[in-house]
């Protein structure tokens, strides 16, 4: 196999492999926090705004990770580093 | 497929130097937006106010309330600041809407400006609050051998910060992109209009988290029983 389809095949696996575990545990754990969330908004109703506010900004701090695992993946695909040195 | 028009690419040379078209893109947020502040406060009217007045004094409640309900007290110094973070980061995440521009905080560089903006913001805040010496002194708040970590965390929530804001606005102009490759015109509308809920979700975040660690550098007023105040960090 050339190098060219083996540094092919290697790079879309491993995109792959690591989008689909950067996306599921990012989403069960902001699952986690809905629910808690859900649960103390109807436990205290007049608290409830302020547990909403507060539950989007950790949301979205809570996805920077699948973020940061998407960068990673973008890099690889259109700006990977090694692609030059392999002369691709 | 060629996504070469998301990244940044130089316009124009001064001296050799040459200017990206996210700084011109940044550029003219500027202009607007201090344009229409300037504007809004020249025919600023107490008594019958225009709709747009009304708008802009909207914004500016909504920020203080905010303010207040997170840290517990009204702190005046900081909404002019936090104002202008959420405005210029919210304008500038959903600039790819008008059509010849594009976000310019797609740019790494933009979002790192942004982060040592706040980071200057957490260091000057925390001095006025606790002088040079108490604010130097919360750095080996619980033990001395801390001193290394706070220091780190300072860079590891700099990092995370620029990074989260150029990731989301990086992944909703690449869904775009790759969407308009797939169905020439209305292929990236529905994605779009979620990347736009999280352009501004992400200017909020961004602010809250620089007003977060704000309020952290100043440290917690405490009432005492008899109605005086003390600082605690």
């Amino acid at each position: 196999m050339s190098e060219a389809a083996r540094f092919a095949i290697v790079t879309t696996i491993v995109v792959g492999a690591a989008t689909v575990l950067g996306s599921i545990i990012p989403t069960l754990m902001e699952g986690r926090a809905v629910v808690r969330a859900f649960d103390n908004m109807a436990r205290q109703p007049s608290v409830a705004d302020r547990i909403r506010g507060l539950l989007f900004v950790v949301m979205a701090i809570l996805e920077s990770g699948a973020i940061y695992v998407l960068l990673i993946c973008l890099i690889l695909l259109f700006a990977n580093p090694f692609r030059e040195m392999l002369g691709l | 497929m060629s996504i070469d028009g998301l990244f940044p690419h130089p316009v124009l040379y001064i001296h050799g130097i040459p200017i990206n078209d996210t700084v011109l893109q940044a550029l003219l947020i500027v202009v607007v937006l201090g344009a229409f502040a300037i504007v809004t406060s020249r025919r600023y009217r107490a008594w019958g106010p225009r709709p747009w007045q009304l708008a802009v004094e909207y914004l500016v409640e909504t920020i203080e309330n905010l303010i207040r309900d997170t840290a517990g007290r009204p702190l005046p110094e900081l909404v002019p600041f936090l104002t202008t973070m959420i405005l210029f980061i919210g304008v500038s995440n959903i600039l790819g809407i008008f059509p010849l521009l594009q976000a310019p905080t797609r740019d790494l560089n933009t979002t790192m400006a942004l982060s040592v903006v706040a980071l200057g913001s957490w260091i000057y805040f925390g001095v006025r609050a606790n002088g040079l010496g108490g604010y130097l002194h919360t750095f080996i708040e619980p033990v001395f051998l801390m001193m290394p970590l706070n220091v780190l965390g300072y860079f590891s929530r700099l990092l995370s910060m620029t990074l989260r804001l150029f990731g989301n606005i990086v992944a909703a102009e690449t869904i775009g992109a790759v969407l308009f490759a797939l169905v020439p015109v209305l292929g990236p509308l529905p994605l779009t209009l979620l990347g736009l809920i999280t352009s501004v979700l992400q200017a909020l975040v961004f602010t809250m988290l620089t007003f977060v660690f704000i309020v952290d550098a100043m440290g917690q007023e405490e009432e005492l029983a008899d109605g005086t105040a003390r600082s605690a960090p």
